[in-house]
């Protein structure tokens, strides 16, 4: 079967990209969350 | 499309709008609604800033060009990214720096609070007329690949959960949901692109199925040659100096070099991407030769080979990119009137809570007006051709007074900014509408004239104030708050890996040039080295924004 490379190059370099804007953010956004609640805490 | 699609893309309009209204907590004050509270991170600045810059036009539009010119409209993408990398390393960390919210808003701070009025009020309009033409070719386009016409069912799937969620959590709720719709957009690209290819018999089969012009990167002839490139590339320059959409989600950025590496990493992150919606394109070329409307392409493919369910979530994908698109230029709009008219016109200052009613009002009333507008769209024509003019019209002049002249001249005074801005508007004006010009030469014009007439009106009327002029000039170099942080960003590297970082970007732009003209005398190899000066320009562009 034929493997094309530069498909698939491209495909697992968008693959790649994805995984991480799913894996940064959520860690991004873990953080934020954890300021706020800590935020609101000193304002109450 | 199946029901099961339909009750995917329902599902994921629901959690998009309960995303979004989550944030509505998060919003405390202006700052919060207009710039995140200016807490934005490299990966989400760059998701939100990628997602807000491909929409449907990338893979309907483009992707049709694709179809019907070859693989050389790629270049509208990357001449982009390159020109996001130049403005994030050396135009917005000045204005991060400024701590402002708009381009008017810096305008101000450089001229006066006339030219910040004047270009603010111009550009609420200019804003509004292009999310109208957003909304309706996002209409359009979803018709054709779903065979759903209800235009009703459409306008609500893309404005009011828009509207809605923007409206309660500004930008907030517009970068959470950006960050979330690039996934999605993402992830439908990379199920269409094996698809395609498979059907045309991969990367060997399309070599041998098209003509060899649709393969060539810089082309010597036709309408996408390499004079094409170059112009393009001047033009994202302009774009990504001034345009208010984009330039919002960068100035919510943490830090001045979280702006400089979030636009570096959204540069290179869209430029492999870019390959994902043209390649499908050029395989479309092959698949269905001789469509009469090449936007038909990518519809036609997705419906063809796209199973059922697959197809629900790469719909998503596409109504990501324009949701992203109509939220961050409704929240854009919503923050030009409230910041630079509605507060600069009031004689006491408003408070807290009545700028953000005042902002989320607006971000009502406009999208009200972007639906009103989509519908009388199709009975107007040419409405993305009215589009391109605006942007040759209004933009180049914003973009000559306010960053060229605005940050390298020191004799700029503010009667040469408002006459520069209105000359070279109406010069652009009179070039489409008394003489035809078309968009490259109407630019040109407009361009031209305000470079002429700002420092001739300059020379007679007086400069600004000495400590106005060192506010800005100081912000070139640094700021308040990253001396504090001890965190400085140096726009010309002051250490020896900085310099070496600049060499290598400033190599790459030689590199890239020279391949792009060498294209003209049609050298088998300009493609290649075009390419490889963007990889060098890129590579280049990172290391500065990380080193120094």
């Amino acid at each position: 079967m034929y493997f094309d490379w530069i498909t698939w190059s491209i495909w697992l370099i968008g693959l790649i990209i994805m995984i991480v804007w799913i894996y940064v953010p959520i860690k991004e956004f873990r953080k934020l969350l954890q300021d706020r609640k800590q935020m609101d805490q000193s304002d109450s | 499309m199946a029901v099961i699609d339909i009750i995917i893309v329902v599902a994921f309009l629901v959690i998009t709008f309960l995303v979004g209204s989550f944030f509505y907590k998060w919003v405390g004050d202006p700052d919060d609604f207009y710039v995140a509270g200016r807490k934005l991170t490299p990966f989400i600045l760059a998701a939100v800033i990628t997602a807000t810059n491909v929409n449907l036009y990338s893979f309907v539009g483009q992707a049709g060009i694709a179809y019907q010119h070859g693989i050389s409209i790629l270049w509208q993408t990357w001449t982009g990214n390159m020109a996001l990398v130049f403005s994030g390393l050396f135009i917005i960390p000045i204005m991060r720096r400024l701590r402002i919210r708009t381009v008017p808003e810096f305008l101000e701070k450089r001229y006066n609070r006339k030219v910040r009025l004047l270009v603010g009020f111009l550009w609420v309009f200019r804003l509004a007329f292009w999310l109208g033409v957003v909304l309706y070719t996002a209409v359009v386009a979803a018709q054709a690949i779903t065979g759903i016409e209800s235009y009703v069912f459409w306008i609500f799937a893309f404005a009011v959960v828009a509207i809605i969620y923007t409206m309660l959590g500004g930008m907030w709720s517009v970068a959470f949901t950006d960050v979330m719709q690039f996934v999605f957009m993402l992830g439908g690209a990379l199920v269409v692109l094996p698809l395609s290819m498979a059907a045309v018999g991969w990367m060997p089969g399309l070599i041998e199925k098209l003509p060899e012009f649709s393969l060539t990167l810089v082309r010597e002839t036709g309408t996408y040659n390499w004079k094409f490139i170059l112009a393009i590339f001047l033009l994202g320059i302009e774009w990504a100096s001034v345009d208010q959409g984009l330039l919002q989600r960068a100035f919510g950025a943490e830090s001045t070099r979280t702006v400089a590496k979030g636009m570096v990493l959204a540069g290179i992150v869209t430029t492999p991407f870019a390959l994902l919606w043209n390649l499908p394109g050029l395989a479309a070329s092959v698949l269905y030769p001789g469509l009469e409307n090449p936007d038909q392409a990518i519809p036609m493919l997705l419906s063809k080979m796209v199973p059922p369910v697959i197809l629900g979530f790469v719909v998503c994908g596409l109504i990501s990119s324009q949701l992203s698109t109509i939220s961050g230029n409704l929240n854009g709009v919503a923050t030009l009137f409230t910041n630079d008219i509605y507060e600069n016109l009031k004689k006491r200052k408003a408070t807290n809570k009545e700028v953000l009613f005042i902002a989320r009002l607006m971000t009502f009333l406009v999208g009200l007006f972007m639906i009103f507008f989509a519908f009388f769209i199709p009975m107007m024509g040419g409405a993305v051709e009215a589009y391109l003019t605006i942007i040759g019209i209004m933009d180049m002049p914003l973009f000559i007074v306010g960053i060229f002249y605005g940050l390298l001249w020191k004799k700029a005074t503010s009667a040469g900014a408002i006459l520069g801005y209105l000359s070279g508007a109406l010069a652009g004006v009179i070039g489409k509408f008394v003489y035809m010009f078309d968009f490259n030469l109407t630019t040109f014009i407009s361009a031209g004239v305000a470079l002429l007439v700002l420092p001739i009106v300059s020379y007679f009327t007086k400069s600004e104030s000495e400590v106005k002029l060192n506010s800005v000039w100081k912000a070139k170099t640094t700021s308040e708050e990253e001396e504090k942080a001890g965190q400085i960003y140096n726009i010309i590297p002051k250490s020896n890996r900085g310099k070496l970082s600049l060499t290598v970007y400033l190599s790459g732009v030689l590199i890239f040039i020279g391949g792009v003209i060498s294209g003209s005398s049609g050298w088998p190899f300009a493609s290649l080295v075009a390419v490889v000066g963007m990889v060098i320009y890129f590579a280049g562009g990172y290391l500065k924004a990380v080193n120094d």
